[in-house]
């Protein structure tokens, strides 16, 4: 079972050099279900420790949540605003899965120079998701499509979520159920507010977003 | 008394919801502040009175963020209740329906900030810290301009991803932990000593980027001037005056933790570096703003920064950080709400387009000028008695070089203030606007007047005399660091 986990998520981390290299970005909605459904696998792996409950609750977020509703919703979104492809982004797409898999390569090497020490986390968890987090960020930044600024702020926060499983403790069931309902009411209300970009602006381009500034006055 | 402060709300506006009636709603919330302020005062001074129910209570480091936080929301429902009226015609087309969804999300929003400061439980924190961004992103987008919607946008991209890595943050503390499983502050401070001192320092530098980005420290406060500019003024001033106060707690509890692990040395300097560069950048940007909602925003940036040195200095500092807390957040809501009566009256935001405030409503621009006062810290604004305190404990504590790099800045900034509000008020108003203005002069009420005049009132008596009851509420709140 632990290796089979481990495979799931060096698999994890793989979908993330995918995220990097590909312009659609309906396959990047289903790059998140498939994100979605390894989670739920590499949670599978702890299910021995957990109780009932927990498992539910686990299945509902990864299974439901992560891969049938906000996929889902992406979908709609897509759909409506008739965004197929995030082009142009700032750095082409072979170098972004250079430096994606330099990342990932250094989240390995870090948690297993820094981390063998301590009994508390499992190191490839750790590694792959502190990477995935990274990297995540990294792509916010050089992507010009709001939309896919939306899904790669999901994909951190399967990063968080995989980061959560590598602690051997379980957080309070209250905060994860909160955690998880404000990541959902957060990605609906992106959601809602790419819809409004698109009828006020015509497109996705993230640089329309850029009236306001200090020294030039915008009314 | 917690629990009828927290549910009423959520019973008010599935209420809301089915009536969607502009007067009933503006009702509910009416009810609602003079309830928060009315259960506030007795959580706080009432002796007695149950004080905690399961993950919630007042206990003595918040009880003074909750006063602030009811007595300012009292007075933004007061102005509120004039200002509403006119939203509509402010250019701007909104269903009656959807004009109802203001008041349900300012519930929703205060809701969420008493939930934030009450909570005993780092895990409940950052579920109503992230409910405070969603609630109020609506009320941000409210008056669905473009600006608004990038406004909106940046704010609640910018504050989900720090609040998501904020709660990295506490993942590493929850790991830093070891075998204590759980959130709660009063377990987490009784165990701090024996916590891993790496991965603590590690929590603490996520949480404070992640928190501090919803407090406003800069170098991630991005979000902050766009949405106080751009959202209607009672929203900013409930936004300034009150949100990052509420993120402002959250930061100090998890200082105390990291004190108490004796961590706190490197704590102090991420905080001093942060408050320093919030001052820098605000001195920096002052000068030039071109829109006078902006420059209040930036003023905030300001004075979290010093609230995170006076954090950083320790010791006596503490009470002043507490004073200036109380003191900026009346002053600001109440220059916040003025800005309001300006907009309304001059129907821009242009500083370079305002001119003669005093000659178009005399009220309003002496608020303005006693608002910029009290944010300045003129004598006896309370500002006055904090920054005095802060500056005094550098002395004592021999930092000099920050001292004299901290009253440097402030007098710049105070400077780039004095400057715009000057222009402002003073001299003949300008001939293209005297017609909007005397057709907007009815649309100021007297109850967009009155909060203003009652907090600034309370600003510069409170500088003065700070009566007992007040004072042991403050200094309790003290040992919360």
């Amino acid at each position: 079972m632990e290796n089979m986990a481990n495979g799931f998520i060096i698999l994890f981390g793989l979908t993330m050099l995918y995220l990097s290299t590909t312009s659609r970005i309906i396959s990047h909605v289903r790059l998140l279900i498939a994100q979605g459904v390894l989670l739920f696998l590499i949670s599978c792996g702890s299910f021995e420790h957990t109780t009932g409950l927990n498992i539910a609750f686990l299945a509902i977020e990864t299974l439901l949540v992560k891969s049938i509703i906000i996929p889902w919703f992406l979908f709609k979104v897509i759909k409506k605003t008739n965004s197929v492809r995030d082009v142009a982004p700032n750095i082409p797409h072979f170098y972004c899965l250079v430096i994606s898999s330099v990342i990932l390569l250094a989240g390995f090497l870090a948690s297993n120079y820094w981390i063998s020490s301590l009994k508390m986390i499992a190191p490839v968890y750790f590694g792959v998701s502190v990477a995935t987090i990274i990297i995540s960020l990294w792509l916010i930044t050089i992507k010009h499509n709001i939309l896919s600024n939306v899904i790669e702020f999901i994909t951190m926060e399967n990063g968080i979520f995989l980061l959560s499983l590598s602690v051997s403790k379980e957080m309070p069931m209250l905060v994860n159920l909160g955690v998880l309902l404000d990541v959902f009411i957060a990605v609906y209300i992106l959601g809602l507010f790419v819809n409004v970009i698109n009828k006020e602006f015509k497109d996705l381009e993230v640089s329309h977003l850029s009236d306001l500034k200090d020294y030039e006055y915008n009314d | 008394m917690i629990n009828t402060l927290l549910l009423f709300p959520v019973i008010a506006g599935i209420l809301m919801l089915i009536v969607r009636k502009r007067f009933f709603d503006n009702l509910i919330l009416n009810i609602y502040a003079i309830m928060h302020i009315v259960i506030s005062s007795i959580l706080v001074f009432g002796k007695d009175v149950q004080t905690s129910i399961p993950y919630f209570a007042a206990d003595n480091t918040n009880k003074i963020f909750l006063l602030v936080l009811s007595f300012v929301f009292l007075m933004v429902t007061i102005y509120n209740n004039g200002y509403s009226k006119n939203l509509p015609s402010f250019g701007v087309k909104i269903k009656n329906t959807k004009f109802c969804l203001y008041w349900f999300m300012t519930l929703a929003f205060v809701w969420a900030m008493t939930g934030t400061i009450l909570s005993t439980d780092l895990g409940i924190a950052w579920v109503l810290v992230e409910a405070t961004t969603l609630s109020s992103a609506y009320l941000i987008f409210f008056n669905r301009t473009k600006n608004a919607i990038e406004a909106a946008w940046k704010y609640v991209f910018i504050c989900s991803i720090g609040i998501a890595l904020a709660f990295v943050g506490i993942i590493f503390l929850n790991i830093s932990s070891g075998d204590i499983n759980s959130l709660n502050y009063a377990i987490l401070y009784q165990n701090a000593v024996n916590f891993d001192p790496f991965w603590l320092k590690l929590a603490f530098v996520f949480m404070v980027f992640g928190f501090g980005a919803k407090m406003g420290l800069a170098p991630v406060h991005f979000w902050l001037p766009d949405a106080h500019s751009e959202s209607p003024s009672p929203i900013s001033a409930l936004l300034s005056a009150t949100l990052l106060n509420s993120a402002f707690l959250v930061i100090v509890r998890v200082f105390k933790i990291v004190t108490i692990a004796q961590c706190d040395s490197y704590a102090r300097t991420i905080l001093f570096v942060m408050g320093f560069i919030s001052l820098f950048v605000t001195a920096v940007f002052v000068y030039h703003i071109k829109n006078y909602k902006r420059m209040l925003a930036y003023s905030s940036i300001e004075n979290m920064g010093i609230l995170a040195i006076g954090t950083a200095l320790g010791g006596f500092a503490y009470y002043a950080v507490i004073l200036h807390l109380i003191g900026h957040s009346l002053a600001k809501a109440s220059f916040f709400l003025t800005s309001g009566n300006i907009l309304e009256l001059f129907e821009t935001k242009r500083i370079k387009s305002v001119k003669g405030l005093l000659k178009a409503d005399k009220k309003t621009g002496w608020m303005w000028i006693a608002s910029f006062l009290a944010i300045c810290a003129f004598p006896t604004s309370l500002l006055f008695i904090s920054e005095f305190l802060m500056i005094k404990t550098m002395i004592a504590e021999k930092h000099y070089f920050l001292c004299t790099l901290f009253v440097l800045l402030l007098t710049i900034v105070l400077y780039g203030i004095g400057r715009v509000v000057v222009g402002m008020t003073f001299g003949e108003k300008s001939e293209d606007k005297a017609e909007t203005i005397n057709k907007n002069q009815s649309k100021v009420t007297i109850s967009m007047y009155i909060p203003q005049i009652i907090m600034l009132l309370l600003v510069f008596i409170l500088g003065v005399y700070i009566p007992d009851s007040l004072n042991n509420i403050i200094k309790l709140a003290v040992f919360g660091f």
